[in-house]
């Protein structure tokens, strides 16, 4: 029986105010309270609110073979507190049903992984320890930031108590390789290693609308031969999705909506696929081989780096002095400031200062806060600016 | 395929940024073998005519017992022009004009009903009577040489492209490089020069202009049929020298540079200086040109308390602007409506990362500059501060934006415009 692990990662930034430099030193509310109310609440009517729904019913009529995973960080968890109550209730009943396994991330959606052990570590901490008071679980699985990971990194998760990690099944790492296959660490082979398949997550994130694609309209039958297609003793298929593709990235008219009921209730109905948690397909495993990730990789564009965020001299600028910043957050008493400087660390923030896809940058974006990347990394150094300034006064 | 090109002035005897565009221009369609044929009023055989043939309309003998001719001349009437329409010179600059120059046309009368036309070739005060009178040598020119296509460049030779359109019966292009909206300002239009601007425009078989910002603005204040107004953005000559970057004190210094007038926004320049030298006294601020509102530039300088930081050059010319290029940090361009604005393009051929306003046709084309509302100075004053304070950006786009640059070159803009012409020849 071919194992379907379906994960759903739910992100949303705490976007900043405009925040110029006449404010450095005098103003320290960086962040925009009414954009984020209204993109909070337009994200959860339009995608988490239906979806969440969608997913009750149907755990409701499968409830011994609906199984899935989702991760939700604590940015979010924060802004559906702070502004929609309603909504944050809406994901405790799901998870309440307990077929909804809930996975590790950092706090802010933050890149710290690419950069700095300790900071990761803290962001993993902090993230444990709102989902314990939200949702009253820790998680043994981890889904970092867009699917980033490498070796390196791995080693760091299985040392903070993880036993699996998400990461997205790049093609220049896997080879002739299948993600269809569990693998491990090279090093900790303990920690389990889930691989998306990229080509059918995208299928849908990408193709779901797009007319001119050959195998459009895709359907819920499509997907189901898609995945008979593979060799049988390929056993898994990982699909992980941001959680905003149903109604945000894919709108509910064109029928992403109907589209997921349908899928999701064939394979729960179906005598041959099985809907697993990653912890599910871990217990039910022996076999595995290692993967070597010696770089980076991510689930970002045709080459699964990290150079929409890290990719130009200002990103690297950027997060080299955010970084800096590190001792000084470890002296500082301000609760605020700290915060601050945990949300900056938000891959949002960098994505705004791509220039990977310029001139013709808005093909990618969802949102566009900025006029230009330039813009976005002068407001955002503006803003880094004052966090220092904040973090120096308030030292131990 | 042969071009016949009316123009006002071309290098070295410019004014503006027109002369230099029609050099470019032709220059590039030479390289995608249309041959041009160059009118101008008066000129003086120090151009360089390695790519278009120069044909000086003060030489040319109008055969007035041609009644095609005559017909043409019936109905003129001269309307002379007030001082506050001439483009590109500064009330200053204009009164020298006036007194150094003799000004308008003068009519040399020649054997057997001929008669030759002496242009000045500037923009003086019998500028209509000049602009009719070259509608006239067009008429002749038309029906002398040989040519495929008109191209008539702004509106003082549009009355020519038209006359010469009439006579041999070849399609016409209009080439918007400013309009009556841009130098005057909504309020403050000239109706003569607003007439003749729509006369061009809609006798014509095409209209190129020079952004889709003037695009916006032939179609919807001229009224001209969008089907056949294309944008046909500007491009810089590359330079062959590079700029040297040497600076004389030690605060960073940021730059306008251009005519001081209404158009041109140096107000926002200075309300941002200020919001700027509020915060940090180390910096420097340049106002580089001349022109009406120097008056009001200087007194509100003052007024704000920052004459210290804040430096007026008057006009500047040739090695000073380069020179001055050398040592900006910033280059800001805030103008209110400019048709294309050529300056920024200039500046970051010499590597200096630039501020425009979102209301110029430039920043259409780059993808590499801080764009901002030329009214939002407070937006403005963080752009030139973030560039000011983070090297990283300052580099980023300085390299970035000589890069820019260099992929506007005259010769895709001249690739672009023969398809106009190839479209017009075989509709």
């Amino acid at each position: 029986m071919r194992k379907i692990c379906i994960h759903f990662q739910v992100v949303q930034p705490h976007l900043l105010r405009t925040y110029r430099f006449c404010d450095i030193n005098q103003n320290h509310n960086y962040f925009d309270d009414y954009q984020n109310r209204y993109l909070i609440h337009r994200l959860a009517d339009r995608s988490f609110l239906p979806a969440n729904q969608l997913l009750m019913e149907l755990i409701k009529k499968y409830p011994d073979s609906l199984y899935l995973s989702m991760s939700i960080s604590g940015s979010t968890i924060m802004l559906l507190k702070e502004y929609y109550p309603e909504a944050l209730d809406s994901f405790k009943q799901l998870i309440a049903t307990g077929n909804v396994e809930i996975t590790g991330s950092t706090l802010t959606h933050s890149l710290a992984s690419l950069n700095n052990k300790n900071t990761f570590l803290e962001q993993i901490k902090l993230q444990e320890e709102i989902l314990k008071s939200t949702f009253g679980v820790k998680p043994t699985v981890f889904c970092n930031t867009e699917l980033i990971y490498s070796d390196e990194i791995g080693e760091w998760l299985y040392e903070a108590g993880y036993q699996t990690v998400l990461t997205e099944g790049a093609r220049h790492i896997l080879g002739w390789k299948s993600p269809g296959y569990l693998y491990c660490n090279p090093y900790k082979t303990e920690l389990n290693v889930l691989m998306r398949n990229p080509n059918l997550a995208d299928d849908v994130t990408f193709r779901f609308n797009d007319s001119t694609w050959d195998q459009y309209p895709l359907s819920a039958e499509k997907m189901m031969q898609s995945i008979d297609r593979f060799p049988k003793d390929e056993s898994l298929v990982n699909l992980f999705w941001d959680y905003d593709l149903l109604g945000l990235v894919q709108l509910e008219e064109n029928g992403i909506f109907d589209f997921f009921k349908a899928f999701l209730s064939q394979l729960a109905s179906s005598a041959n696929h099985q809907l697993c948690t990653p912890s599910a397909i871990i217990e039910s495993k022996t076999t595995k081989s290692t993967i070597h990730v010696p770089w980076a990789i991510s689930s970002s564009g045709e080459e699964k780096d990290h150079n929409e965020w890290l990719g130009n001299e200002l990103q690297k600028e950027a997060f080299a002095q955010l970084f800096k910043l590190e001792e000084l957050y470890n002296k500082s008493t301000c609760e605020y400031t700290k915060l601050a400087w945990l949300r900056l660390q938000n891959a949002f923030h960098y994505n705004f200062m791509s220039t990977k896809w310029l001139p013709h940058e808005s093909v990618k974006r969802i949102f566009d806060v900025y006029p230009s990347p330039y813009q976005a990394f002068i407001n955002y150094m503006n803003v880094v600016n004052d966090v220092k300034l904040q973090l120096e006064k308030t030292k131990k | 395929m042969k071009v016949l090109m009316f123009g006002w002035e071309f290098p070295p005897h410019i004014s503006g940024g027109l002369g230099t565009a029609c050099y470019g221009l032709t220059k590039g369609l030479a390289k995608n073998d249309v041959e041009v044929l160059f009118v101008m009023p008066k000129a003086s055989n120090d151009e360089d005519q390695t790519y278009t043939r120069i044909i000086d309309a003060s030489a040319v003998a109008v055969d007035f017992t041609q009644p095609h001719i005559t017909s043409l001349y019936k109905n003129v009437s001269f309307i002379e022009v007030n001082s506050k329409l001439v483009p590109y010179v500064g009330i200053n600059q204009y009164y020298q004009l006036v007194d150094q120059m003799r000004s308008g046309s003068l009519e040399t009368q020649t054997s057997e009903g001929k008669r030759t036309f002496e242009f000045t070739g500037k923009y003086t005060q019998n500028l209509m009577q000049e602009v009719e009178d070259y509608a006239l040598v067009a008429a002749q020119i038309a029906s002398e040489y040989d040519f495929d296509i008109i191209h008539a460049h702004d509106w003082l030779t549009y009355k020519a492209g038209v006359a010469a359109r009439k006579i041999s019966g070849k399609p016409l292009v209009v080439h918007v490089h400013a309009t009556e909206y841009d130098r005057s300002g909504e309020d403050n239009i000239n109706d003569i020069v607003y007439g003749m601007e729509r006369y061009g425009m809609s006798e014509a078989d095409a209209v190129c202009a020079v952004s889709n910002w003037t695009r916006n603005i032939v179609i919807n204040k001229y009224h001209i049929d969008p089907k056949k107004v294309f944008p046909l953005h500007n491009a810089v000559e590359p330079v062959l020298k590079e700029v040297v970057r040497k600076k004389y004190v030690e605060e960073k210094i940021v730059t306008f540079l251009g005519r001081v007038t209404f158009q041109k926004g140096p107000e926002y320049f200075i309300e941002s200086a200020k919001i700027i030298l509020d915060r940090d006294p180390n910096v420097r601020f340049v106002l580089a040109g001349d022109g009406d509102l120097m008056h009001n530039a200087i007194e509100r300088v003052a007024e704000l308390g920052i004459s210290d930081r804040f430096h007026f050059t008057g006009f500047l010319r040739g090695a000073e602007i380069d020179e001055m290029f050398g040592m900006s940090d910033v280059y800001v361009m805030p103008s209110i409506s400019e048709p294309f604005g050529i300056s920024p393009l200039e500046a970051m051929r010499a590597y200096v990362p630039v501020v425009i306003s979102k209301q110029s046709g430039v920043s259409e084309v780059l993808t590499h500059a801080i764009k901002v509302d030329f009214w939002d100075v407070d937006a403005m004053a963080d752009a030139i501060y973030g560039i000011l304070r983070y090297p990283a950006l300052a580099t980023f786009l300085g390299e970035k934006g000589k890069d820019d640059v260099d992929n506007l070159r005259w010769e895709k803009v001249a690739a672009r415009l023969k398809k106009i012409y190839n479209q017009l020849l075989n509709s």
